[in-house]
This record gives C-alpha cells, sequence and structure tokens, in this order.
C-alpha cells in the first residue's frame, strides 16, 4: 500500500512528538538560564527559572493527556506503539529535567550573597554546555530515529561525570575555609543535578533505539559496571 | 513576569499548536433533540433523548444491540417516516427548526440532510447517474459533469473511476461502491451526512479509507454515525453518544446514557454504564 492512511492519527502522532520537541526547547532554556544564574548568583534569574517550570509542566500534562488519547482512541500498534511508549517515557525525562533546574535555580538563591569560586564557575559552565549538547543530541536523535547519535550519548555522559568527580575535589579543596563551605556544599549539589541532567538524556537516548530496533536495553547499566 | 527576558537566554520559537477543538460554547447546534421517543407500534424504540451535534464535528452513536442508536439516527432525517408503525413524540431541532412540523417536507428535510448505509446500495446504473441520479431529480443540472466530479472527488473515488464513469457501479468493489453511495449523498450538496454503519460490510482497508474519508469531510460537512464498532467510534469521532438498552417489564427500550467528547468517553467516562461497555465487560 503506497497511499497513505490512518491519516487522522498520524497527524496525532506526529502533533504529540512535536509537542515533546517543544518540551525539550523550553528545557534547554531553562538549562540555560540555571546555569547563567549559578554563575552570576543571580537571585532574580533564579526565581524566573523556578516559574518557567510551569511551561515545561504544562507542555509534559499535554503531552501526557495527548498520549493517554492515543492509547484509547488509535490502538496504536508495532512501531506507532514504540513511538507512543517512547514518548511516554521520554515525556517523563524532559520533565524531571526540568525539575533539575528549579533545583539549581533553589540552591543558587541560598547561597546567592557568597561570591562564587572561579574554579567552580568554569565547571558549570562546561558541565551546562555537555549537558545541553546532550539534550540536543537526545532530541535531534530522537526525531531522526538516529541510533547511532542516541548510542554516543553515552560517551558524553562519561565526559559529564568526570566533571562532576573534578567539581565535588574542587570543593573538598576548600579545606577549613568557613566562608565557602556551606556555598561548597550547596554547589557539589548543583553539580550533581547537571550530572543527573545528562542521565536523563542517556535515558532518551535509550528510548530512541527501542524506538528503532524495537530491544528495550540500557545503554550501560550503573549497578553492572562494565558488563553492559 | 516576561520570560522573554530571561537573561542571556534567546527566546525560543514555539510553533503555533493546532487549533483546539472548540468549546461547548462556541459550537454552532445543527440538531438540537428534545424528549425525542420514536416508537414501533406501541413499543418505544428509543425514549426521552435530549442531545445536541454540532457543525463540522463527526458525531458518533455507540451502544449494543436494540438500543435504538439507528432508529435516532433515521429520526434526525425522518427516514422513520417510511415504517408504518413508527411515532415519534418530542422534537428535532434542526436549526432550531422542528423537522417534524407541519408543513415541512419530508423530501427537502433529506435532501438537507443524507443518509449512507450499512450496504453499499448504488442504484442498478452507471457510476455517474448514480451521483447524478439526485442532482436531476432536484433539477440541479447546470454543470452537472463539473457537480458528480466534484461529489466523486470529495469522496476520494474520482481518480479510481474517471476512466469508467459509464460502466455500472456493481462493477465495483464494496468499498468503492460505498463511496459511490457516499458521493451520491453529498453531490446535492447537503448540510448533514448520517452514517448507518457504514463501513460494517467493508474490509479493514476500505473501512480505513472512509474513515479518512470522514476527517476529510466533516471540514465541510456535518457527519453523525452510527457504528458498532467501538474503536471505529474512537478513531473517527469528535463526539461520542452512548446508548444502551434499558429492560422494563414490557421489555426495553434505549436511553441515552451518556454524552460528551470522545477521549472523555473513552478515558474517563462518567457513567458506569459507559465504562462497563467500553472496556468491555458489559453484562
Amino acid at each position: 500500500m503506497a497511499e497513505q492512511m490512518r491519516i487522522t492519527f498520524q497527524e496525532e502522532l506526529e502533533q504529540v512528538e512535536a509537542s515533546l520537541q517543544e518540551e525539550g526547547a523550553y528545557v534547554l532554556r531553562a538549562l540555560r538560564a540555571a546555569v547563567n544564574a549559578v554563575e552570576q548568583a543571580d537571585a532574580e534569574l533564579a526565581d524566573e527559572v523556578i516559574a518557567f517550570d510551569d511551561e515545561i509542566d504544562s507542555r509534559y500534562f499535554s503531552i501526557q493527556e495527548g498520549i493517554q488519547s492515543l492509547l484509547a482512541r488509535q490502538t496504536p500498534v508495532a512501531v506507532d506503539l514504540r513511538l507512543v511508549l517512547a514518548m511516554l517515557h521520554a515525556n517523563l525525562h524532559l520533565e524531571r529535567m526540568g525539575d533539575y533546574c528549579v533545583t539549581i535555580a533553589k540552591l543558587t538563591k541560598l547561597v546567592s550573597d557568597v561570591e562564587p569560586d572561579e574554579g567552580l564557575v568554569q565547571a558549570f559552565e562546561e558541565m551546562g554546555q555537555r549537558a545541553e549538547e546532550m539534550i540536543r543530541i537526545a532530541l535531534d536523535s530522537f526525531q531522526r530515529r538516529d541510533l547511532e547519535a542516541a548510542s554516543s550519548l553515552v560517551d558524553l555522559d562519561e565526559l559529564i561525570d568526570r566533571a562532576n568527580r573534578r567539581a565535588v575535589e574542587r570543593v573538598l579543596d576548600f579545606g577549613s575555609d568557613e566562608s565557602k563551605r556551606e556555598w561548597g556544599l550547596r554547589m557539589i549539589l548543583v553539580s550533581r543535578c547537571l550530572e543527573r541532567i545528562g542521565d536523563h538524556a542517556v535515558d532518551i537516548g535509550e528510548q530512541t533505539a527501542f524506538l528503532v530496533t524495537g530491544e528495550f536495553r540500557e545503554f550501560t547499566d550503573a549497578s553492572h559496571q562494565g558488563g553492559g | 513576569m516576561d520570560m522573554d527576558t530571561m537573561n542571556g537566554v534567546a527566546p525560543i520559537e514555539i510553533a503555533q499548536p493546532r487549533e483546539a477543538p472548540r468549546s461547548a460554547s462556541e459550537r454552532e447546534t445543527v440538531f438540537e433533540t428534545q424528549g425525542l421517543t420514536v416508537s414501533y407500534g406501541k413499543a418505544p424504540a428509543v425514549s426521552d433523548v435530549d442531545l445536541s451535534i454540532y457543525r463540522n464535528l463527526v458525531t458518533a452513536i455507540i451502544g449494543p444491540s436494540g438500543c435504538g442508536k439507528s432508529t435516532f439516527l433515521r429520526s434526525l432525517n425522518r427516514m422513520n417516516d417510511l415504517v408504518p408503525s413508527a411515532t415519534v413524540e418530542g422534537e428535532v431541532l434542526y436549526h432550531g427548526q422542528n423537522i417534524y412540523g407541519d408543513g415541512v417536507d419530508p423530501v427537502e428535510v433529506r435532501r438537507r440532510i443524507g443518509m449512507v448505509f450499512q450496504k453499499p446500495n448504488p442504484f442498478p446504473k452507471s457510476i455517474y447517474d448514480n451521483v447524478a441520479w439526485g442532482l436531476r431529480v432536484l433539477g440541479m443540472k447546470d454543470d452537472l459533469d463539473s457537480r458528480v466530479e466534484r461529489a466523486l472527488t470529495q469522496a476520494a473515488l474520482w481518480d479510481e473511476v474517471k476512466d469508467r464513469l459509464k460502466k455500472s457501479a456493481f462493477s465495483l468493489s464494496g468499498g468503492q461502491q460505498q463511496r459511490v453511495c457516499l458521493a451520491r449523498a453529498i453531490a446535492v450538496e447537503p448540510d448533514v451526512v448520517l452514517l448507518d454503519e457504514p463501513a460494517s460490510a467493508l474490509d479493514p482497508i476500505a473501512t480505513s479509507k472512509i474513515e479518512d474519508l470522514m476527517h476529510e469531510l466533516k471540514n465541510e460537512y456535518t457527519l453523525v454515525i452510527v457504528t458498532h464498532n467501538m474503536q471505529q467510534a474512537a478513531r473517527v469521532a469528535d463526539m461520542t453518544a452512548f446508548f444502551t438498552l434499558e429492560r422494563t417489564e414490557s421489555g426495553g427500550h434505549g436511553v441515552l446514557v451518556e454524552y460528551d467528547e470522545t477521549p472523555k468517553i473513552f478515558t474517563q467516562p462518567s457513567d458506569k454504564r459507559t465504562e462497563g461497555y467500553v472496556t468491555g465487560r458489559f453484562g
């Protein structure tokens, strides 16, 4: 059958997928603002990031609703079913990334009166850029059904993990400097949030792999290092 | 707060969402039934139905056998007039006018409110004459060729039949015959098309074509479909009405249980009886 069939259903699927990409664009924007806020100790911008999460959440809910309606009305099967399930997961991962941006903003506000440590600011800038790149690759590879690009997220995640470990070491180097200790502890959590955003990007990559191959497997397994 | 000012972060172009489903208050009502009861002899087939049908939407009527869904549909264009024992109580307001009122011509009603039936029922004539038939009867003879072409195009059949318009409609497949019947119904430029199980005699591919077609046609017409295929209602309809059979000592009659937007009916119906039916647990 060369002729296209079930046009409404295909349109609805495309619509949900477009919303997912939009949600991703919003997450990228929240992430950039959260990183800027922490680097500049900007409490006002942090407030904006927190408020902006409602925008991400409203897309999350509408995608959830769209998927519910698709499942109830259109009985998707085969690749359509995989797409619906993959979008259900990716939606949650994106929403969770948005929540990490909020956490970064909240941590920023707690210590906005402290002058940021230059070394850590640089580390966050690097991690932030890596996380943004990972989100872009996760979204693009999902859209293009590009298994190879999705798989590349694992290597990128390793880089962000390393940066996270370096950030922790940097804070430990503050030693007994009282003025920096509280700030440092908060910043370890910021670093952790950025690192987790990377993990969620990898998870979206896994959904792309499921969508393309029909088999679900984790790219890496935290509880079985090296074993795959 | 203006989201576009987030420090140093370029705003992202967000595509406008497609036109949202119109809210109930914005919809234009085509039909409004008030206390509609249709009886065959003394026995009501469907009882006391209050239902509004809205313009340019697909409205599906679902329910178990004997729930009166076809009777209800046929009451919308006075098709029940042809059944001698049928009586109608209550009102069917079509754009505010009671179609059972004094002085209303049932033929005019059926011109505006066309119908397609369960089994394809083309006339034993050529494809062209089937579609042109209503036009000729109604004296819509100017541009006959272009009217026929337009109707067949709208019924997504033109490309398949344009080279054999003079062949008998019976030479076509069942799915094509049904689309001829649809073309015949829309050729006379009705306002509403009623479809009574239009795909139940068709294979899945022909069914899918009819369903896609309904999605196209609702831009121009108001469509009401009766179907015993619940998933078909879920796929094609904007609004869904669930009828059921209410048993009484003297037998039983159909009642309207729930009427709502289709996603609501299939994800979160308000009535336990609807839930029982759509989940297949109906006792």
